[in-house]
């Protein structure tokens, strides 16, 4: 193991989080628009999980070899997948499927203390504040996986960690009532966010902190939640990023920084987008760079 | 067939129409740039997700609902008019999860009127969707399942790389639920970036996912899919994607849309410099 790096970003953090999630025997389900879960899963293919193979939504392809992670050139990078003929048929195949897709991370606009999240709207469904894109496969896939559902959230804040009767809509199935869905699934596992690792309590299926982020303190974390989350007496501290993960995420996975569209806001974000665009479309070779272990 | 003539033909007001492809990739957009020129009114449509064709359709008047499990702007965020058409009750949604889309049309090519899925249950779907039914395994297993309707689709208008004038269609890349549109649908639309001969389509991986039979219009419209992208030829214009979104809709319309012919629309939209951004 090398030594924890000194010099990290939050979102960083979050992505070498999730990395470690990933197991070698996974199938890794890589959706659209989610940078953050795709630089994290490549990460992982680069340490600790080299046989884990992708499962792009984008064909429900699968890939076993890793390339950087691109905005632009998503197709090129499922191009060289052993399977591409995805139909309606595959998305159904997969559901309830243990060999087709193992891993998937979610996440939810709005998440309740026993892990049912809402991606649907903000205030009534018949007249909403806001109406969000959608859930896609949350609905379908969430209650599913024998491995449970991986949730993440940049935004740790009493908008998105609401108690049950402000989480507007049910999209996305935790432990309803606090059990596990009656489907099959063992429910959501954790949920990483930019403050702390929370996990759920094995009787209650309540969120519970598992450890607090370096130089976060625990009172922000409560004040930050909508619920009372269970703390335990001994709060542990999340183990950061080894300074080879650091350096594998900035120079080999995602150069452009692409991952980082998931946690800016603002002028900043804007400034960052059309950044990695006219870095991307001056790039000649529209493959993104293959990736070797080590 | 021109596309005026194919969506004049087979596009009536009210129909249900599938759309194909996914978010930004693989979009018929000429298709609904025609359209939004032939003004169609109160049109539900039906995509497995939605992105800027979805979008413009309802800045331009002719939604009047949505089934999609997802319909957005990725990276570049939300959905404007879609967003604001919703929240104002302009366009009504009708709930939908990926499987309830792929199960719906399957019912359709099964002429049953539901298929069963382990999943949904525990969501608030059935809440909003009277249509979708709990219930238990009539065999005796004891398994819970949601029953999930058929859907019957009036046109599908779907963009291929390759289609024979026959109406033979080959997708390239991803294949979503474009073939399931064009197997149950009344009328089916192809629009193709270029046209081969049969002999052709026999050589290309999936051959002819989108059987001549099932097709009543083949139209060619080369880079007919921009802003969105088509495997493999072109990926999809973040650059014109990012002028939609800061551009008032009537103005866009002007613009891109009204009296345009392809040639023209690829003009305004960058001409070859945008061309040579997108190839791959």
């Amino acid at each position: 193991m090398s030594e924890y790096s000194k010099d990290y970003t939050i979102g960083e953090m979050m992505t070498v989080l999730m990395a470690r999630e990933v197991k070698d025997t996974d199938i890794m389900i890589v959706g659209v628009a989610t940078p953050c879960v795709w630089a994290a899963f490549t990460l992982a293919k680069l340490t600790h999980a080299p046989n884990a193979i992708y499962h792009y939504i984008m064909g429900n392809t699968f890939v076993f070899e890793p390339r950087q992670v691109s905005l632009l050139y998503l197709e090129m990078n499922t191009a060289r997948a052993y399977r591409f003929q995805n139909t309606g048929e595959c998305t159904l195949e997969s559901l309830p499927s243990d060999k087709l897709t193992t891993i998937e991370f979610f996440r939810p606009a709005q998440i309740d203390q026993y892990g049912n999240t809402n991606n649907i709207c903000i205030g009534d469904w018949n007249k909403p504040k806001i109406r969000l894109p959608g859930c896609a496969g949350i609905a379908d896939f969430s209650m599913f996986y024998s491995r449970g559902s991986f949730l993440y959230t940049p935004r740790h804040d009493t908008r998105t960690f609401v108690p049950i009767e402000k989480l507007y809509f049910i999209s996305g199935v935790g432990f309803p009532n606090g059990k596990p869905s009656i489907c099959g699934g063992v429910g959501p596992q954790c949920i990483i966010t930019n403050l702390a690792y929370l996990d759920f309590d094995e009787k209650s299926k309540r969120m519970k902190v598992a450890s607090i982020h370096p130089g976060i303190n625990i009172e922000t974390v409560k004040n930050s939640t909508g619920f009372d989350l269970i703390i335990p007496d001994n709060i542990k501290e999340t183990k950061p990023p080894t300074a080879k993960e650091i350096k594998l995420l900035r120079e080999k996975v995602d150069p452009l920084g692409i991952r980082k569209l998931e946690i800016l806001s603002g002028k900043e974000r804007e400034e960052l987008l059309d950044e990695i665009i006219e870095k991307e479309l001056e790039m000649e070779n529209r493959f993104p760079k293959l990736l070797h272990y080590n | 067939m021109s596309l005026e003539e194919a969506i004049s033909t087979y596009v009536q007001n009210g129909d249900l129409i599938g759309i194909g492809g996914l978010s930004f990739w693989r979009k018929p957009a000429s298709a609904c740039r025609e359209i939004i020129r032939q003004e169609k009114k109160d049109l539900s449509i039906c995509t497995f997700v939605g992105g800027i064709e979805v979008d413009m359709l309802i800045g331009a008047g002719c939604i009047s609902e949505v089934r999609a499990s997802f319909v957005g702007m990725e990276v570049f965020g939300m959905a404007p008019h879609y967003r604001k058409a919703v929240e104002t009750g302009k366009v009504n949604i009708s709930e939908e999860s990926e499987a309830s889309l792929a199960l719906g049309l399957k019912c359709s090519y099964l002429k049953v009127p539901f298929m069963p899925l382990k999943g949904i249950i525990g969501t608030d779907f059935p809440k909003v969707r009277k249509d979708i039914k709990q219930f238990e395994d009539p065999l005796g297993s004891g398994t819970q399942l949601m029953a999930l309707p058929k859907i019957d689709l009036d046109v599908a208008i779907l963009h291929v790389p390759y289609a024979d004038e026959f109406g033979n269609g080959n997708i390239a890349g991803a294949v979503w639920l474009d073939d399931d549109m064009a197997k149950t649908a009344k009328k089916t639309i192809i629009i193709c970036e270029k046209m081969v001969e049969t002999e052709d389509i026999r050589y290309l991986p999936g051959k002819a996912q989108l059987p001549m039979q099932t097709t009543d219009a083949v139209v060619k419209i080369p880079f007919g899919a921009h802003p969105t992208s088509c495997y493999p030829i072109y990926t999809f214009d973040p650059l014109h994607i990012k002028e939609y979104l800061k551009t008032d809709f009537e103005e866009y319309r002007k613009n891109y849309i009204l009296n345009k012919t392809n040639a023209q629309y690829l003009e305004e939209a960058g001409g070859a410099q945008m061309i040579l951004n997108i190839l791959l």
